[in-house]
């Protein structure tokens, strides 16, 4: 894409990540100054009733920022103007992070996004029996509730192993705004 | 507990946050937070010499220590004793944010970051009893020049005001 008059109402901009860890998790808090346990110990994560450690809700937010800038080849091309996020689901290690923007109005040179974050968190895999492959943490700890059932967000898949159980949601809905240098 | 959400939506809509909280920004802290991101751009990890600026995420940053140093540290007089705008950090959540950088100036190595706020909103969620703050929060540079301009938006669950 290299101008405005390349954009269209509709033009999607995407990426995804699935690199949420423990690890990251603490690199995170120690970059970022956000050192709350919640987001690096289980235990303490458990004490307050969230079954184990979740991302930093700013952590997402990161990559709504990092697909703006790769798409505006780090300012090359145009800025990143706004960013405007609600967040609804929590982000869990080992989660699949899609996040999707889609042009819904052009303004001179400034281009208007819907913003939308999904994660994708696995739970196990059991084979055509119903016999256990594999279990994820979603699964050893609880984080599917009843609600994520009637919401219909539980979803099944066939996979090399067996049959993946997995929820997909959206966590992070929002808007962004860009303006293009030509 | 609804006396002291009443209170709260009364004396703290429209106060301008007292103090401010100060970010110096090195090197390191930068090339750090972009490196967790994967960012391999030169313009955000290159040498010290060539020079770099902050990533946008690195907003993330100067909002964690907005959050911390002047929200939790938000006090009023209610009865005659003061009491914070939050009795328990651990029911905070934050539920939104926004980020707007227009005719804002990059961050930079050596900035001496400046951060103010007000609290433009305060209402309650009857059905949940969440407590709901929209914060303005306000990042200069030592010149004065605005970096980043960031709404928060945060609950605080039953117990935690």
């Amino acid at each position: 894409m290299a101008n405005i008059s390349e954009y269209n109402v509709g033009y999607v901009v995407k990426d995804q990540f699935e690199g949420v860890n423990r690890d990251l998790l603490r690199d995170y808090a120690k970059a970022s100054g956000d050192t709350n346990p919640i987001h690096t110990n289980d235990a303490v994560a458990e004490r307050v009733g969230l079954k184990g450690i979740i991302a930093h809700g700013l952590f997402s937010t990161g990559l709504i920022t990092k697909l703006f800038e790769d798409h505006l080849e780090h300012g090359k091309r145009g800025q990143l103007i706004e960013i405007n996020i609600e967040m609804r689901g929590m982000v869990r290690c080992g989660d699949l992070i899609i996040t999707e923007a889609v042009v819904n109005r052009i303004e001179g040179k400034r281009v208007f996004f819907d913003v939308e974050q999904r994660t994708i968190t696995k739970v196990d895999i059991k084979d055509k029996n119903g016999n256990l492959v594999k279990q994820f943490d979603a699964g050893e700890r609880g984080y599917i509730t009843e609600k994520d059932i009637e919401r219909g967000l539980i979803k099944t898949k066939e996979v090399p192993k067996g049959i993946l159980t997995y929820r997909e949601r959206i966590a992070t809905p929002g808007t962004a705004i860009i303006e293009l240098f030509e | 507990m609804k006396k002291n959400a009443e209170f709260l939506i009364k004396n703290v809509k429209g106060v301008v946050i007292p103090g401010s909280a100060k970010v110096n920004i090195r090197y390191k802290t930068l090339v750090n937070f972009a490196k967790v991101y994967g960012i391999i751009d030169p313009k955000y990890i290159g040498s010290e010499e060539d020079g770099i600026v902050a990533c946008h995420a690195f907003a993330n940053h100067f909002t964690i220590k907005a959050v911390y140093k002047l929200l939790i540290g938000f006090n009023v007089i209610q009865n005659g004793e003061t009491r914070g705008i939050m009795l328990d950090p651990g029911k905070l959540l934050h539920t939104g944010n926004i980020y707007n950088w227009d005719s804002c100036v990059d961050v930079k190595p050596g900035d001496k970051l400046h951060i103010t706020g007000s609290c433009e909103d305060v209402w309650l969620n009857e059905k949940n009893m969440m407590l709901f703050y929209k914060f303005f929060i306000n990042v200069k540079n030592q010149n004065e020049e605005p970096v980043c301009n960031v709404v928060i938006t945060a609950g605080v669950r039953k117990g935690g005001y």
